[in-house]
């Protein structure tokens, strides 16, 4: 077992991954033998064990799975309160947690949402780790109708 | 093999109190050792459930309650797995006494969660989190629960009032429990009305945060008839980790959670509805809905009706009583502790010294702890009544020996 691809430019470290993400591209990883995407890439499919693991585009639209809203956040981000956290499953069939740019009594499941990426706020910054200053934070977007 | 048995147990009181860690865990093993040999004679290694080093700025928990119970020189570690740590420590001790490793092992845990306030808890429970997606969201364990809640109610024909009476219900076992943090009885109006923590969970859908130990002593049905005390045997046990991330999950099957209880009753050679009372992981009120689906109680999308009694849910439900301690939601839930407070009201049904909360008849129990919301990683315990020493071929002295 090896894979050459284990470094810190590669999209299936963190590093690699949030570095794509930052110039645009949004990369999952994807089982060559299942077919489950992996969110962030990583280098083994949870769902059957399989180290055949492509990294490929993933779509940036999807719909709400799941949703709540954070009524006592974590004192770093006590400004942003209440704010709207979903579950969204894109139209990969892949999951990922992500905030929501919208009320919670506004969205409901099923609601279709785009994701974008910005910069980090002063909260987040401020709960970062040294090597993670530069990860932008993906945030999605209610799409209408 | 040696049958593994619980032989003694003690704990702490549970809730906000001036002690620290250590001390919490000296006042457990107190209770636990009253009229038996001190632990330097029983314990051949210690395993400490712990949440976080944040609360007290302290790791090398094994270490430090093994010096602070006078048993030295033993092999002593801190086990993690957010709110399944105290179970993993049962685990562990009951493999180390069914391998004959040792024939007596402390399986202890220990929380001070009150040290940092809501907010230190907050982040020390975040820790439990995926970094890089879920952390870096501003998720917290209320929201993270609420993610499963919302989607519960979504898919089956659980309400909101349905979560209620869940706390209604173990509130109400836990003003029976002389335990327990909470003693007062509840209606499901003061949970509806409750603050919303992370919609649709609300501040009574939540267990309290709090400070509290817990000891357990596991060792051969042979030494706990020498020591002449009530034993309970353990007859299954099962863990499973399933992924970090929730939005990675079946959301709805709580899949780590079956395949952990799949273990434990094929162990045990028992089935679901052997099962006369049952301590599932109601950190929230849905878990308990969730995972009483997932052990095989009820049906799939009926467990929210675990707050009736037995012959008022639907068919197909089993007539386990859920929760008689109150509970994580109102026995409390100092969190590394939980696991074998779980373990505790189990001794106490099975051998007769559950008080006005007794269940007549009581012969099985099945523990679930879990860590890192829902099934992050998960372990199940069977207990039953009646632990007699193995009469098949010896494997161990009949000695107390280290």
């Amino acid at each position: 077992m090896s894979d050459d691809r284990l470094t810190a430019d590669s999209p299936l470290t963190l590093p690699g991954f949030f570095d794509a993400l930052a110039d645009g591209e949004f990369l999952g990883g994807v089982c060559a033998d299942c077919g489950q995407v992996l969110l962030p890439p990583r280098p083994a499919c949870y769902a059957c064990g399989s180290r055949s693991i492509e990294v490929e585009a993933q779509p940036r639209t999807g719909e709400v799975y799941a949703c709540t809203a954070v009524h006592t956040p974590p004192p770093a981000l006590q400004s942003d309160a209440p704010y709207t956290i979903a579950v969204v499953e894109l139209d990969s069939g892949g999951r990922l947690t992500g905030r929501v740019d919208a009320q919670f009594d506004d969205i409901s499941i099923g609601d279709r949402v785009e994701m974008r990426v910005r910069e980090p706020t002063p909260g987040e910054r401020s709960l970062a780790l040294g090597h993670e200053l530069e990860w932008p934070v993906h945030i999605f977007d209610p799409l209408d109708g | 093999m040696p049958q593994p048995v619980i032989a003694t147990v003690g704990a702490s009181p549970i809730g906000r109190t001036d002690l620290p860690g250590r001390d919490l865990f000296s006042v457990a093993l107190a209770e636990a050792f009253e009229g038996l040999p001190d632990p330097v004679d029983l314990v051949g290694a210690v395993y400490v459930g712990n949440q976080s080093e944040t609360y007290e700025h302290q790791i090398m928990q094994g270490t430090l309650m093994a010096e602070w119970a006078g048993v030295g020189m033993v092999p002593a570690e801190r086990v993690e797995g957010c709110a399944a740590a105290g179970a993993l420590a049962l685990r562990h001790a009951v493999k180390d006494v069914r391998n004959g490793e040792h024939d007596g092992v402390l399986a202890c845990g220990v929380e001070k969660m009150t040290a940092g306030g809501t907010g230190g808890a907050t982040d020390a429970l975040s820790a439990a989190f995926d970094r890089a997606i879920e952390q870096r969201s501003g998720v917290t364990a209320p929201s993270q629960y609420a993610l499963l809640a919302s989607r519960y109610l979504h898919e089956t024909e659980a309400t909101e009032a349905d979560l209620a009476e869940i706390a209604v219900k173990n509130h109400t076992n836990a003003a029976a429990n002389p335990r327990a943090q909470f003693s007062e009885a509840i209606d499901a109006e003061t949970v509806l009305d409750s603050p919303t923590v992370a919609p649709p969970l609300k501040l009574y859908d939540c267990a309290p945060v709090g400070d509290g130990a817990a000891a357990v002593l596991v060792t051969t049905a042979e030494i706990a008839a020498d020591l002449g005390v009530p034993a309970v045997s353990v007859d299954g046990v099962g863990a499973a980790a399933n992924n970090v991330a929730v939005a990675e999950r079946d959301m709805t099957h709580i899949e780590g959670a079956a395949a952990a209880a799949e273990t434990a009753y094929a162990e045990a050679g028992l089935a679901p509805e052997d099962i006369d009372i049952a301590e599932v992981h109601d950190a929230f009120t849905v878990c308990e809905a969730l995972l009483s689906e997932a052990v095989g109680f009820a049906p799939e999308g009926l467990g929210y009706q675990s707050h009736l009694s037995p012959e008022a849910r639907d068919d197909g439900w089993t007539d386990v009583e859920l929760s008689t301690s109150g509970g994580l939601k109102a026995r409390g839930h100092p969190i590394g502790a939980t696991g074998l407070l779980q373990a505790i009201e189990a001794y106490e049904q099975l051998t007769g010294a559950a008080g006005g909360r007794a269940l007549d008849g009581a012969e099985h129990a099945l523990l679930l702890n879990e860590g890192g919301v829902a099934d992050a990683v998960t372990v199940v315990h069977i207990l039953s009544a009646g632990a007699e020493p193995d009469s098949g071929v010896a494997t161990g002295t009949k000695e107390v020996t280290r």
